[in-house]
């Protein structure tokens, strides 16, 4: 995971913004889940996304101070950059936690034993060459009726995309983050990696 | 208490300082959306008792490690991710303090709150709202319209996640989260148009 270097992009505010608040949340989430499950994977997406959490942040220091025209503006965009900064904030915290698991000094076995069966999860899923999901979209997929599963995020290369479009095609390599229950994500993980080829039919 | 069910105590523990703090940014959130003091200082109120519940989260961890002799690498995750939680809080806090400090907020961060996903909304119930005399269960806003009452305030009082079976009264401001297409809806049956 190299440092990107930061260079000048005409991105609105808005969307640098918008960016870095839904990633931050997506990552509070992730950061806890892979703290009480001891989920090592999940935790380096999570300093995946605090790497462009940070980048996005570097980006929009520069946009909000070439938006700034006079006294007034000024005000206004230290509000932003505050919020940014607010965010960025929120973004290591989850960072230090997934670092945690990282470190190995995450949590007592039993915490993830006991709860493993009844609580929801999320899972990290990579979808492999043999994967019956590859070229299909989530539209075909129907995950959700199906196998009860809830994709939240998807990773392809360096790119998030969030709660991602029904039209989007998988394709080799994309990291699903997804939420149901550990049976869901095990069959899913089965359908990603090739080792089940036949979803199952939509309930009537 | 056996050691599973102390550790599933801890657990719970840290599932409520989560919520807490993710509910505290979203309130710090629609502060800033609505441009509301009332509500920043309700984020500062959750601050002060996230403190509260890290120092007892803190003293459980130590209690159960020293009685069960615990690995200290088991305890020591457990505190810092107590310390992470309270900077997660502490972060909310910062938003919260750009309202009570009256800078005002540039338009552009009306947008991006507004154009999440999911977000934040507030809406007064009126004499006429079919909402009034409801009992939050009964109204069934999530099926409906996938609104989700977060926070409720009557007169000076506030009630966070208010139970199901919490009674609902015109004059009551309510806080909700949910999904961009509920809040017209939510405005809607709050003012007894619907």
């Amino acid at each position: 995971m190299g440092t990107q270097e930061v260079q000048y992009k005409p991105l609105s505010v808005k969307e640098l913004l918008k960016e870095m608040k839904n990633l931050s949340s997506l990552m509070i989430d992730l950061a806890y889940s892979a703290f009480l499950y001891d989920h090592k994977k999940l935790a380096e997406e999570v300093m995946r996304l605090e790497e462009r959490v940070d980048y996005l942040g570097y980006l929009l220091g520069i946009q909000a101070a070439l938006a700034a025209r006079d006294r007034e503006d000024a005000e206004q965009v230290s509000g932003i950059l505050k919020v940014a900064s607010a965010v960025d904030k929120m973004s290591d915290a989850a960072a230090d936690i997934a670092n945690l698991v990282l470190l190995d000094i995450s949590v007592h076995p039993t915490i993830h034993s006991a709860f493993k069966k009844t609580e929801e999860i999320i899972g990290r899923i990579k979808i492999r060459e043999k994967s019956v999901l590859i070229n299909k979209t989530f539209e075909d997929l129907e995950l959700e009726t199906r196998i009860g599963v809830d994709v939240i995020a998807l990773r392809r290369g360096k790119d998030w995309i969030l709660n991602p479009n029904k039209k989007i095609k998988l394709q080799v390599g994309d990291i699903l983050i997804a939420r149901g229950s550990v049976e869901s994500i095990e069959f899913l993980d089965k359908l990603s990696s090739g080792k089940v080829n036949k979803l199952p039919e939509v309930a009537k | 208490m056996t050691s599973e069910e102390e550790w599933i105590m801890i657990e719970d523990m840290i599932r409520q300082l989560k919520n807490t703090c993710e509910f505290m940014i979203d309130l710090a959130y629609s502060a800033l959306i609505f441009d509301d003091k009332d509500l920043a200082e309700r984020v500062m109120d959750l601050e002060e008792y996230v403190d509260k519940l890290h120092t007892k989260f803190e003293l459980k961890v130590l209690k159960i490690g020293i009685k069960r002799k615990e690995d200290e690498k088991n305890l020591l995750g457990l505190l810092r991710l107590g310390v992470a939680t309270e900077n997660l809080a502490d972060a909310a806090a910062e938003i919260a303090d750009i309202v009570l400090r009256g800078v005002e907020p540039h338009p552009i961060l009306k947008m991006v709150m507004e154009e999440a996903e999911e977000m934040v909304m507030q809406a007064t119930i009126s004499e006429n709202s079919i909402l009034n005399g409801k009992m939050i269960g009964e109204a069934k806003l999530e099926e409906k319209i996938g609104v989700k009452i977060i926070a409720l305030k009557r007169e000076d009082k506030w009630f966070y996640n208010p139970p199901s079976d919490f009674v609902l009264k015109a004059g009551d401001i309510i806080i909700a989260r949910g999904f961009i297409e509920g809040k017209n809806a939510l405005k809607k049956l709050a003012e007894g148009e619907i």
